[in-house]
């Protein structure tokens, strides 16, 4: 028995229908999975930064500005990841506080620190918010994309950026 | 640094886009970068050793203006072909939402993209048409960065992202190395002479020319000498018409200026009056008058305000008001050493916004981009003094 012509149509367009839904999904897996890794990559980044912030944080505590600073610093290199956050902007606060001079090399190592840290915080926070986006679509849920890797956090902290940058003025 | 810029526009006709572009690769290749700015323009036109042409732009209808863009398989081809011969540790675009090359480089790249924001636009027509390619587009962004706090704002709200904001550059040894037109800007005594300069459409009501033609009129009939250079797109009939006649040969207009005489015009004045209503994001026009080491004075706007360090490296006068703006106008011009005064501090204010700095602090943004992109931190020497890899 041949199959008719309109049997052979409706195989051909499922056919191509079947092809274009997996064709897709497939990249919207790829997009999830670029997103949630991109993700990750800035969450390194970040956590970098924020030890290195501590760390030039500690060497001024040494330096001077004393016992408060040095312990601040300690906490935040030491803290757990659920006490992170509070630490953090425990340093911000001190840091602060602490009425640095640009010109002196410790100082400015410091705020230059805490400059880099605040474009990673803003970078990280948009590329979380871009890989939970992705995330949270219903056919990414689904077909549980993306499952192979946490839900992506924010970093809640705020604005680690010590008075204005010490080149320019905010315009 | 191995660095890609876009530029959506044609570099053969002016604009600020195009003259950032330029500022920021010459600073970037100053600090020691490699740098390719990627551009449309035409087969005959003579381009910077840094530029690479795109291709001739066609001016197309878009969002209520005619844009000049390239757009189409064949530019897609000649941006891909850039990219993958540029071999660029970090892509810099520039109005990625207007259909542009920015656009299609943003959607061929591969590593890290930074995105810079110049104008306040929301969301155009077409792309609110396509959410789904606006939302592609932009999760290919690492990094944004927006030139005023306006911008910004248009960032957070409407597109769901924050950006850091990063002024306008101004290249102050252009404007601080020129001679003054001949004879400007002629003596400036107690009572007497001294000259106001203007910059800008004088036909358009928020920039605020009736303000200081009011100022004028009323302070130059008795103060003899005093004079008023005026730039800027226009018909001088409209200009000259309005003022009395027994004034307008103390008027003298320049008509539209290159930048270089531009920045001749700047150091042509004793005082440069901004005398805008509104509707300024950043005020671009002030870094540039204070780079030329004219003594600014200027309405009290915000963006103003700002630039001017809260009145530190200027004087600020009420908005919209010419009594005010004359009072001023007169203590200052019976004052040299306030005007040397307030020129020190501009002096100092300005070099924030001197291109070397504003390029690093962009460098930085890249950095920031390319580490969230492998998690690697980079050296912070890379980042801070750009020199070579």
């Amino acid at each position: 028995m041949t199959p008719t012509v309109p049997q052979l149509w409706a195989v051909s367009v499922a056919v191509v229908v079947v092809a274009l839904v997996v064709v897709y999904l497939v990249w919207t897996a790829g997009r999830v999975e670029r997103l949630q890794t991109r993700a990750e990559s800035a969450a390194r980044a970040l956590d970098a930064h924020l030890l290195r912030r501590a760390a030039a944080a500690a060497v001024l505590a040494e330096q001077r500005h004393g016992v408060e600073l040095y312990a601040a610093a300690r906490i935040a290199l030491d803290a757990v990841p659920e006490e992170r956050e509070a630490a953090e902007n425990d340093l911000t606060r001190q840091l602060r506080a602490a009425r640095l001079d640009p010109a002196d090399p410790s100082c400015g190592a410091v705020i230059a620190a805490s400059r880099r840290l605040a474009l990673s915080r803003q970078v990280h926070t948009d590329l979380v918010r871009d890989a939970r986006s992705a995330r949270s679509r219903p056919l990414v849920r689904v077909c549980r994309m993306g499952r192979r890797h946490p839900w992506p956090r924010y970093f809640d902290i705020d604005d680690p950026t010590l008075a204005l940058p010490a080149d320019v003025p905010a315009g | 640094m191995r660095i890609g810029i876009v530029c959506p526009y044609s570099f053969d006709v002016p604009g600020g886009v195009q003259n950032h572009v330029m500022d920021l690769a010459e600073a970037l290749l100053g600090l020691g970068h490699e740098v390719s700015v990627l551009a449309p323009a035409d087969e005959e036109s003579t381009l910077p050793p840094y530029v690479v042409s795109a291709g001739r732009a066609v001016p197309l209808p878009y969002n209520g203006s005619v844009a000049r863009i390239a757009f189409g398989p064949v530019s897609t081809a000649r941006v891909r072909r850039w990219l993958t011969r540029g071999e660029f540790d970090v892509l810099h675009v520039h109005e990625p939402l207007t259909p542009s090359l920015s656009m299609l480089a943003v959607l061929s790249a591969r590593g890290p993209v930074v995105a810079t924001f110049h104008t306040a636009m929301t969301r155009s027509r077409v792309l609110a048409a396509a959410q789904g390619v606006l939302q592609i587009l932009l999760e290919r962004i690492t990094a944004r960065i927006a030139v005023s706090a306006l911008a910004r704002k248009v960032q957070v709200e409407h597109m769901d992202g924050g950006a850091v904001e990063i002024p306008n550059g101004v290249a102050v040894a252009k404007f601080a190395g020129v001679e003054p037109l001949p004879g400007w800007p002629g003596e400036c005594a107690t009572g007497s002479g001294g000259t106001l300069g203007f910059l800008g459409r004088f036909t358009e009501a928020r920039k605020g020319f009736p303000i200081l033609r009011d100022a004028f009129v009323a302070l130059a009939a008795h103060r003899p000498g005093l004079r008023l250079l005026v730039a800027g797109p226009g018909d001088p009939d409209d200009l000259f018409g309005r003022f009395p006649a027994e004034l307008r040969d103390r008027v003298t207009f320049l008509g539209l200026v290159s930048e270089v005489d531009k920045a001749r015009m700047l150091r042509s004045v004793d005082l440069y009056v901004a005398p805008n209503t509104g509707g300024e994001s950043f005020g671009m026009i002030l870094t540039e008058a204070l780079a030329a080491g004219a003594t600014v004075v200027a309405s009290d706007l915000d963006a103003f305000r700002r630039v001017l360090d809260g009145g530190r490296a200027g004087r600020l006068f009420p908005t919209g008001d010419p009594a005010g703006l004359r009072t001023v106008l007169a203590e200052l011009l019976d004052d040299p050493a306030q005007r040397a005064a307030l020129s020190a501090c501009g002096d100092q204010v300005v070099a924030h916004y001197d291109w070397p700095v504003v390029a690093r602090r962009v460098v930085e943004v890249y950095a920031a981009a390319i580490e969230a992109t492998d998690g690697r931190v980079i050296d912070q020497e890379w980042a801070g003094l750009g020199g070579p890899r």
